[in-house]
Order: structure tokens, then C-alpha cells, then sequence
């Protein structure tokens, strides 16, 4: 807002939309604003154009098909935080912020603003997750989100919504940082296991740029762990606690670190994404076959999770 | 918390009477100074230094000034009184002129039409800054030979006495030695250095003001202030005005904690009005409320603690180094606060307590709840619990055998006085009924939300282990060291409009949130028998009531209103007594028969029974008083006088729980008894003590204001968490309530006590946890789990006692850090 005025767009269609961000070439995407606004107060994005996706209902549906789910990029965290059908998602919006901040914030918002301590990318990269964008000269577009997040959003695009692969099995997100509740992450981990195939997904977030896998951690996962025949006891420890130990290695060696602040040292950050990451698999191997779903979530802090 | 509460507005003292401004607050619709507007204001922005040492070469403004819709751009050039203000000495410019000294500094600011315009001439400012090297380190810049950091500075104190110092980056040095051998030694010594960070007042209503220029020359100020004479004084001199034409009027205030003491954006808003001639508005947005007032002092102490076998305190040795910052704000009476209160509440038979505080380019640190004493608090009870530690005593018991009792003499040679129930606050508080252990049957403990991190931390209940810590605490009330810090207050008894009688009050006493409008009118119903009260706007068209702080209004101004209705009776009460015909004797001290009671004058002796509405019909019956307290005197330069008005007590006990493998932290329960004194209004008292409990706890776990270099790199709430209703428990709370008898009503100020103990005892209960030295405030999670200096025990310091007091000797060791 410092120096300029911005011209505010309102389109009602994802074509309208994208007609208008062709047009203008450059534009601000506004929507639940709670990265836009306050960079807008502070001053740190002068934008000549902004255009407000609010009327675009076509942005706020998702859905679940044969090749997964689809959550619109309007879709509001308090919405995804109560869907049954993507019981991760909604774990993970659950922790997102303070009860205003999942009112407002959306998931194109997530996508588009990047946060590298962003609760919501962590679990997507996790899951697998597609980016769907649209612009007028190119049409739509499918992105792997590791992709899309080194990218960024091209000019003239539009994200859609947000594709994660179906999978079936436990799902976790933790996270900690400064307080018991409505805090920004410090650090976050979410597994996501797909029983049918052994794989499990790991990704943590506030060490690097982006959300790094832990792939040597999910290597051993899938050598180690038979999930017709889930580790109980000491065993599932000894998994749970190697498991944390490869994360922990993954964070110490991932590359674009982000820089160390006064309050968290790095080598605290690599040891809490492991911690995390063994309390995530102890409780997906602990999590019954086939009692997936909300009811499975909640139990011991919450945010076990299947689909 | 069900309990029904009682009507608003009716009661006398003692009742849990509601504020009078209670539902616009919780509805939303109270005017707090920022949503003042009027008509063709102007509003106003300001530029601040982005360095925190740098020489101005040049300020262009002709660019700023040619942005559509700018009315006016100020800087140094355009002050036209004195140059410089502040609360004690006047060392901070109103705007830097020849050098910015802190990253924040107030350089220029601009009046436009909209905000809109007023940002974009900031921008437009051309400053030519030629960055110097800052000097953040306290310890460096008080050390021999540390080239000046504002070599203009005039010395501070009335008269300026406290310069002389003998360094010009010191604001005040203060060495208390007491006892027959100050170097004494007992058989068990500890001693550690501890590490206190920043804490920012963070109120929730950021600094505003509304200036509107009058006919007469002079200015008309709304604003959000905890001391409206002392601004008055400052903007005025600055202005170039004559006091009388400064007119200021108290705005809503949303919460102060120290922070609105010091003037922040009166005078900048009061030159532009001036300049335009036209209202403006000044505000400050969340960021620029962290970097724009003073905060608390950070600190580095270094204490030598020895025992007796049997657990008797012989001696206490002390090395306190404020960082005040880039100016002097009220530096100098922190650092006499933290130095004299350095040994706690016990007895020592031997004591020498050093103590400075030190300009830095650092940003200003000035008044916070508490005010020097939280951070000695912690220093000397971390000591208390390793005293204890290397005695094998129970920390209880050990304070409680040396706990300061009235009468007993103080490092600065003088008897402190009574009430002091120490001891008793310890020993209650330990006899509070603990919490029940972690049940991970519970659904807190099932949910993760009563684990340490919430829900989404996923603890694992086995590896959380809980602790219990103790703190004990005196803090002084009153403005201390010889200060007369008095408060006035007129009252009148009139007949309202619909002709029932009431109750008119006037002070300039800041509302800030501690509920004086509610305790100044049920004084007013107690001593005048009426219902109605009104309360008048606070400004200074009445005489000073003081600083809203130091614990001081209930006290103070209580006291001045109390006395201004007092007088009101007599006087009513005397006329009707000459109406009665009564003879001189009763005239001149009419209550010998006459009494104010339930809205009547009655006098049963001879046969009166006047209904206020009826004694008032010749007309309202106005009185002016003026509270003082007790005189005290400065300390000489062996540190020794009687320097506080008052003491009161209080003792927290801290139940945590710990994340082993995370080193989080979550408060399970809190316990507090305090010393309170008579109680005006329980609900009041209750709603004070939580507060300061509440902001002990963040300090202790999660508020900090960081600098790297001397830049605030978290001037926002994303980043400067504060407690949430999920960190703070339910407190388990007892009054002591022995009167203060030098006080109205018995009364003992009680915001500031329980800020000071909160922190240490939280701190203490993570480090029977976790088994690990903490010498760091807040403890930040990887405090609890890394490997590193934080680990290993013992002294971080020399500093032995034939060095005390010298720069160099205490290597001012980070912590955590090393």
C-alpha cells in the first residue's frame, strides 16, 4: 500500500479469473489474507493490482474420486478441519493457527504464500500432493508440489485446488512451537502410510526452504515394517526411534537450511523433526488396521488419521 | 466461577463492585484513544532510524513534501522548545538530529490526509545515514576507558545528582554495603551467573493520540498515558507552551504494564498539529508499538549466596547490569529498585550489592510491572533453591527460616516495616492441596491438550515429567528514594439533574485497566453515603494524580479521593449543623453528632434526620485533597537509607510438566499468596494478581523481545508469543490480608508483587524436572534437551567478593550461549 494504490479485481469464475491475471500480467491473489494483509501494512508487497478470489465458488469445493482427493484452493483450513473423508487434512488443519487464522486462511493461500514453516505443505508433501493450476494462455496444469513450491506460481496462473493420491492407512501431523495452542510451527512432521503397498511418506517442514522427504526414513520404513503384521512392543520402540534417528539425519543434511534464530538453534530443529517423526510412525503402527478414519483420530494427542 | 456477581455501581469498599466500563469493553464499543476521530484530521506516521548507530549527514524532506495530500513533515529542525524530554533526565531528542542511537529512533514524521499519503511521504524521506558500529554489549560499554554513546546527555535525577558516575555510558551505579564485615562468608557458598531477557509490555491497544490546535495557542491532546502531568510537562517544554495551554485528556487506555510512562508519539503528533493547524491523529501499528516505547530491562546478575550449616543466611553478594538501552528512560530508578532489592525477602547479616544500569544501542529499556525487581527475583531465587540443593534442606523450609519479618534491617541499614508476612505467604502456599498427577486416562492427557506442546505436539505421557517450584518475593509501592509523588482529587456532592443526590469525582488519575473508576467510586459511596457516582473525564485541568504504576493509585490516588470526600462531609455536615443552629464547637468538627448514612444526615443526639436531596438544596459542597505518603530518603553512597514507602510480599508455587524429549514445557497449576493488605474490591484483587501472574509466566517460558545486533527481529505477535487462556492455569489464589496502616483503609498496591515470583517459581519447577541448571529467562526449549553449556553445572563466573563492583570481573557469560 506504500506508494501506490492497488486496483482491486473481483472476479466470479475461475475463467474470469485467470482472463484478469492475464491481462494485468502481474496481480496479487487475494484470499483469506493472512499473509497478504499484513505484508500489505507493512509494506513489504506493493502490488499494482489485487485480485480477490472471495466470489470464485468454483475455488471452494472439493471432493473425492477413483484418483483421490481434490480440495479447491479457496477451501478454508475450518472447513477441511471437520471432513471425514480426508481425515489427514483435516488433523492438519486442526493445528493450523488460532480459530480466526483457519476461519480466513485457504489453501491456495498455503500454496501461494510458501511458507516454509507452513503446517498445510508439510503434510502435503508428505501425501504426494498435485498442484492444479489455470491460466488463459495455457490452460490448466498439473504440478508435483516439490515442483511447484521450487517454481512458484507462473505468471498469470491460477491454483485450483490441491490433488493427494488416495491411500490407505494411518496419518499424522505433529507439530510444535511456542505455546499450547495457536502458535506457528517451528517444526512439523506428517506421515502418511499407504498399508496396501508398505509406503510411507515423510516429510518435515521449518528446517529447509521447503519441506524436504525423509527418504532414507521411508526406505527403511518400507524394508522394516510389514503392515499385515504390525510391530508391537519393543520392536515397534526400536522401528519408531531408528525412524526419528534417519529423519533427524534428513533434516541435518537437507539442503537450503533456513537460517538459525536466536530461539532455535538448528541442531534443536533436527532433533525435534525426529522426535516428531517417531512419535508420528510409533503411532501409525500402533493405529489398528481397518479402524481408520475420524474415529481413530484423537487418541494421545491427536492426529492419527486415516483414509 | 459461577458465583453470582453483585449489581453493578451500588456498592461501598470491600464489595466485588463491577467496572463501570466493563460491558463496553467485553461488547466491544469502549473508545480506546485510537478509534478518536474527528472531521478533517489529519493523520500522521513516523520514520524511524533503521540503524542502530548511525551519524545523519542530511534529512531531505522537499520530496516528502511534494507528495499529494502531505500537510507536514517534521524533524529535529522544527522543535521549537527544548530538544530533548524524557521521564528523569532529558537525554532523548524528539527527533535524532545529529545521530540515530537505537534501530527504531524516531527520525521525521508526517501529517497527510489519509494514511495512505502520510506512508508514502515517509518513503519520500531522503535521511543520509552513515552507519556507525552499535555497541550492544552492556559489559563493553561500561568498561574503562568505552568511548561516550551520547556524549550531549545531561546527568539525570532531580538536579541531575546522579551523574557523576564515573563512566558516561552509566546511568547510575549503586553499591550497598551492610553489615559489620560486607566481605563476610558463610560455610555454604553458591554462587551462578544469571541471564534475564527482554520482555515487552505488549498491551493490547497500541500508543494513539488525537491533538487538536486551540484558538488560544495552545493544544488539546487525547491520548493513552499512565501519567498525564509528567507528558504535560515534557510535550510542553518541548513545544515551547506554557503548561496551561497543554491540555491533556486521558484516552481509552488498553493496557500499559510500565510501557505508556515514558512519552512516545505525544510530541511528534503536537508539532504537526501545530504546523497544520489543523486535528491530528498519530498511531502506531503492532510493529511500531514494539520498537516505539521502552521495555523491560534485560540483565545480567551475578550472586554469591552463603549459609550458615543449619541453613542460616549470612551474607548475600550481587553484581546486577541493567542494559538500559539508547536512553535514559527511567534507568535510574530501576537499577535503585533491582540493587535494593537484590537479597529478597530474608534476612542477611552481611550484604554488598553492586548494581548498574548502562547505555547501549540497544533499544530504550525503561518501566515494567515490577520494575527492576523481577529480574533480582530470579537471580536470588535460583539461589535460594541451590542454598537449599547444597544444604539437603527443603527449599520451603529454607525460606521460610530466613524470611524477612517487620522490623528486621534491610542491606540499606534501615528496619523494614510492617506488615511483612513472609514466612506465612511461603508456608501457605506450600500447603496448598497439589494437583492430581498426569492420568492418561484423563481427556486432557488423551486429547494431548493438558501435555506440554498441546494436541498437536503429540507428547508421549511416560517420558513427561512434572516438577514443583517456589519463589518468594518483596516488591516496594510507592515512588521511592526521597520522590513526593502525591495525587490530588476534588470531589463534590450535588444534586443531579433528576435531583437525587450524587457523588462528582475528579482526577487525573490514568485508568490503564487495574479498576481505579471502579474502587474511586465505591470510596466515594462509602464516605459520602450516596449511590450516583460520576466519575470526569481524567485530564489536567485537576492536579496531578501521579504515575499510574509502582502500585501506587489505589494507594495514592484512593487516598487523595478518599480525603477530597472526607472533607466534602465535614464541610456539608458543618452547614448543617450551623442550619441546626447547632453551637460553634459542633460546627467546627460536626461529626461529634452528625453522620452521613444511606442518603441521609442523621445526628440522633439532637434529633436530625436530613435527607441529602434536602441538604444540598442550597447548593453542591466541593472539596480538593491531596494525598501524600510518607517521606523517604535517597541512598547515601554506601547504599544506605530508608528508601521505600512500603513492602508487599508474595510466594508462587509452580506445579510443569516436561516434554523430556522436546523441552517443552506446560504450567500445570499455579498457587500464590500475597500480601494484599485491607481489600477494596476481591474481584479487582483477583483479576490483578492473575494478570501478574499471567506475565511472569510468559516471561518465564515464552516472552522475549530479541535483538541481533541491536535490531528487534520479532516485532510482531506471530513472532513475541504472549500466554493464551491454554498456557495459563487456573490460579489458586490466597489474600493475606493484614491492613498497611499508614495507607487508607489499610490498602497495599498488588499489581506488581506477583509478576516478580511468577517467573522464578515456574523456572524452579522445570529444573526439578529436568535435573538442569536454567540460568536463562525465558527457558526456551532447547534449553531443556540439547547438549551444551546449558548442561553443565556450576559457577559461571569469578567475580569473587575483593572484585565486586568492578567491570571486568564478571564476564557477563550468555547462559545458555557460554
Amino acid at each position: 500500500m506504500t506508494g501506490t494504490t492497488a486496483a482491486l479485481h473481483r472476479p466470479g469464475t475461475v475463467g474470469e479469473a485467470t482472463r484478469v491475471l492475464a491481462e494485468l500480467g502481474d496481480a496479487d491473489l487475494l484470499a483469506g489474507g493472512t499473509d497478504l494483509v499484513p505484508a500489505l501494512r507493512a509494506g513489504t508487497r506493493r502490488p499494482r493490482a489485487i485480485v480477490a478470489l472471495r466470489r470464485v465458488l468454483e475455488l471452494r469445493t472439493r471432493g473425492v474420486g477413483a484418483d483421490g482427493i481434490v480440495v479447491g484452493a479457496g477451501v478454508t483450513y475450518a472447513e477441511l478441519a471437520g471432513w471425514a473423508p480426508a481425515p489427514g487434512l483435516a488433523a492438519t488443519a486442526r493445528a493450523v493457527g488460532s480459530a480466526q487464522i483457519r476461519n480466513a486462511g485457504t489453501v491456495g493461500g498455503a500454496l501461494g504464500s510458501a511458507n516454509p514453516r507452513g503446517d498445510l505443505l508439510t503434510f502435503l508433501t508428505a501425501a504426494d500432493a498435485q498442484v492444479l493450476t489455470c491460466s488463459a494462455r495455457r490452460g490448466p496444469r498439473t504440478v508435483p508440489l516439490p515442483d511447484f513450491l521450487l517454481a512458484g506460481r507462473r505468471r498469470g496462473e491460477l491454483v485450483t485446488a490441491v490433488r493427494i493420491p488416495p491411500t490407505h492407512g494411518p496419518q499424522v501431523f505433529l507439530k510444535i512451537g511456542g505455546r499450547q495452542a495457536a502458535y506457528p510451527a517451528l517444526v512439523s512432521c506428517a506421515l502418511v502410510v499407504d498399508r496396501a503397498d508398505g509406503r510411507v511418506g515423510c516429510a518435515f517442514g521449518g528446517v529447509a526452504a521447503t519441506p524436504p522427504r525423509a527418504r532414507a526414513a521411508e526406505q527403511f520404513a518400507l524394508a522394516e515394517i510389514d503392515w499385515s503384521a504390525v510391530p508391537t512392543g519393543a520392536r515397534a520402540q526400536a522401528l519408531a526411534r531408528r525412524f526419528g534417528e534417519l529423519v533427524t539425519e534428513a533434516a541435518r543434511s537437507a539442503a537450503a537450511q533456513l537460517p538459525e534464530g536466536p530461539r532455535d538453534p538448528a541442531d534443536y530443529r533436527w532433533h525435534a523433526v525426529g522426535v516428531l517423526a517417531a512419535r508420528a510412525l510409533a503411532r501409525c503402527l500402533a493405529a489398528p488396521a481397518g479402524a481408520e478414519g475420524p474415529a481413530a483420530e484423537g487418541r494421545g494427542g491427536g492426529t492419527v488419521a486415516g483414509s | 466461577m459461577t458465583a453470582a456477581l453483585p449489581e453493578p455501581g451500588r456498592a461501598g469498599i470491600g464489595a466485588s463492585s463491577l467496572r463501570p466500563d466493563g460491558p463496553a469493553k467485553v461488547t466491544g464499543t469502549f473508545p480506546y484513544a485510537g478509534d478518536l476521530a474527528l472531521p478533517g484530521m489529519l493523520h500522521a506516521r513516523t520514520l524511524r532510524s533503521p540503524h542502530p548507530r548511525a551519524r545523519i549527514v542530511g534529512i531531505d524532506t522537499s520530496a516528502a513534501l511534494r507528495v499529494p495530500g502531505v500537510a507536514a513533515v517534521v524533524t529535529a529542525a522544527d522543535v521549537p522548545g527544548v530538544a530533548t524530554y524524557g521521564l528523569i533526565g532529558l537525554d532523548q531528542p524528539v527527533f535524532a538530529a545529529t545521530e540515530a542511537r537505537y534501530a527504531g529512533e524516531p527520525v521525521a514524521a508526517v501529517a497527510a490526509v489519509d494514511a495512505r499519503a502520510a506512508r508514502r511521504a515517509l518513503a519520500a524521506i531522503q535521511v543520509d545515514y552513515e552507519p556507525l558500529p552499535p555497541v550492544t554489549d552492556p559489559e563493553a560499554a561500561m568498561a574503562p576507558g568505552a568511548a561516550p554513546l551520547h556524549p550531549d546527555s545531561p546527568g539525570y535525577g532531580p538536579g541531575g545528582d546522579h551523574a557523576g558516575s564515573g563512566h558516561p555510558n552509566i546511568y547510575r551505579q549503586i553499591d550497598i554495603r551492610h553489615g559489620d564485615d560486607p566481605d563476610l562468608v558463610g560455610d555454604v557458598v553458591v554462587e551462578d551467573t544469571y541471564v534475564f531477557g527482554m520482555q515487552d509490555q505488549a498491551f493490547l491497544a497500541p500508543e494513539a493520540a488525537l491533538i487538536t490546535p486551540a484558538a488560544d495557542g495552545g493544544i488539546d491532546m487525547v491520548t493513552a498515558t499512565q501519567w498525564l502531568h509528567s507528558d504535560r510537562e515534557q510535550i510542553a517544554a518541548c513545544l515551547g507552551l506554557p503548561e496551561e495551554l497543554t491540555r491533556l485528556t486521558l484516552g481509552g487506555v488498553g493496557g500499559a504494564f510500565g510501557g505508556r510512562e515514558d512519552v512516545t508519539l505525544q510530541i511528534h503528533g503536537a508539532l504537526l498539529a501545530l504546523a497544520t493547524g489543523a486535528p491530528v491523529r498519530i498511531a502506531y501499528d503492532r510493529v511500531e508499538s514494539f520498537l516505539g516505547h521502552p521495555h523491560r530491562h534485560p540483565a545480567r546478575m551475578w550472586f554469591r549466596h552463603s549459609a550458615t550449616r543449619d541453613g542460616e543466611l549470612v551474607a548475600v553478594q550481587a553484581r546486577v547490569i541493567l542494559d538500559g538501552g539508547a536512553y535514559a528512560s527511567s534507568s535510574v530508578a530501576v537499577i535503585g529498585n533491582a540493587v535494593t532489592h537484590a537479597a529478597g525477602p530474608y534476612r542477611v547479616r552481611a550484604a554488598h550489592l553492586y548494581g548498574a544500569s548502562v547505555r547501549t544501542n540497544n533499544p530504550p529499556c525503561g518501566a515494567m510491572r515490577g520494575f527492576g525487581v523481577p529480574q533480582v527475583t530470579f537471580g536470588h531465587e535460583a539461589q535460594m533453591d541451590r542454598l537449599a540443593d547444597a544444604l539437603g534442606m527443603d527449599p520451603v523450609e529454607l525460606r521460610a527460616r530466613n524470611a524477612l519479618k517487620a522490623g528486621d534491617v534491610l542491606p540499606m541499614g534501615v528496619p523494614i516495616p510492617g506488615p511483612m508476612p513472609a514466612r506465612e505467604l511461603v508456608e501457605l502456599v506450600a500447603a496448598r492441596p497439589l494437583p492430581p498427577p498426569l492420568d492418561p486416562a484423563s481427556p486432557g492427557v488423551a486429547s494431548g491438550l493438558a501435555l506440554p506442546g498441546g494436541r498437536p505436539a503429540g507428547a508421549d505421557p511416560a517420558r513427561v515429567r512434572r516438577g514443583v517450584g517456589y519463589a518468594l518475593g518483596i516488591k516496594n509501592l510507592l515512588f521511592s528514594e526521597g520522590a513526593d509523588d502525591s495525587s490530588a482529587a476534588r470531589a463534590r456532592l450535588e444534586l443531579g439533574p433528576d435531583g437525587v443526590p450524587r457523588a462528582w469525582l475528579h482526577t487525573a488519575c490514568a485508568e490503564v485497566g487495574q479498576g481505579f473508576v471502579t474502587i474511586a467510586g465505591q470510596i466515594a459511596r462509602t464516605e459520602l453515603a450516596v449511590e450516583q457516582i460520576v466519575l470526569a473525564p481524567a485530564d489536567t485541568a485537576v492536579g496531578s494524580a501521579g504515575s499510574t504504576s509502582a502500585s501506587r493509585q489505589t494507594w495514592m490516588s484512593g487516598g487523595a479521593v478518599r480525603g477530597a470526600c472526607a472533607a466534602v462531609a465535614d464541610r456539608l455536615l458543618a452547614r448543617v449543623a450551623r442550619a441546626l443552629g447547632l453551637p460553634p464547637s459542633v460546627v467546627e468538627a460536626p461529626r461529634r453528632v452528625l453522620s452521613l448514612r444511606d442518603g441521609e444526615i442523621i445526628g440522633p443526639e439532637v434529633g436530625a434526620r436530613i435527607p441529602l436531596a434536602e441538604a444540598l438544596a442550597d447548593g453542591p459542597v466541593e472539596a480538593e485533597y491531596t494525598h501524600h505518603h510518607r517521606r523517604t530518603e535517597r541512598l547515601d553512597e554506601r547504599g544506605q537509607g530508608d528508601a521505600h514507602v512500603a513492602y508487599a510480599a508474595a510466594a508462587h508455587r509452580a506445579v510443569v510438566d516436561v516434554d523430556l524429549d522436546l523441552g517443552l514445557v506446560r504450567v500445570v497449576s499455579l498457587a500464590l499468596a500475597q500480601d494484599c493488605g485491607t481489600v477494596l474490591n476481591p474481584l479487582s484483587l483477583t483479576g490483578q494478581v492473575e494478570g501478574g501472574t499471567a506475565q511472569g509466566l510468559g516471561l518465564a517460558v515464552m516472552e522475549e523481545l530479541v535483538t541481533v545486533d541491536g535490531v528487534v527481529v520479532n516485532p510482531t505477535f506471530h513472532d513475541y508469543l504472549l500466554p493464551t487462556i491454554a498456557d495459563v492455569p487456573d490460579l489458586d489464589f490466597v489474600a493475606v490480608t493484614y491492613p498497611q496502616l499508614d495507607a487508607p483503609y489499610g490498602v497495599k498496591g498488588v499489581g506488581e508483587a506477583p509478576t516478580g515470583t511468577a517467573t522464578p517459581a515456574i523456572v524452579a519447577a522445570i529444573r526439578a524436572a529436568v535435573g538442569r541448571d536454567l540460568r536463562r529467562v525465558p527457558v526456551r526449549p532447547a534449553d531443556l534437551v540439547m547438549p551444551g553449556p546449558t548442561a553443565s553445572a556450576g559457577a559461571a563466573s569469578p567475580g569473587g567478593a575483593e572484585t565486586i563492583g568492578e567491570a571486568e570481573t564478571i564476564g557477563g557469560e550468555d547462559g545458555h550461549a557460554g
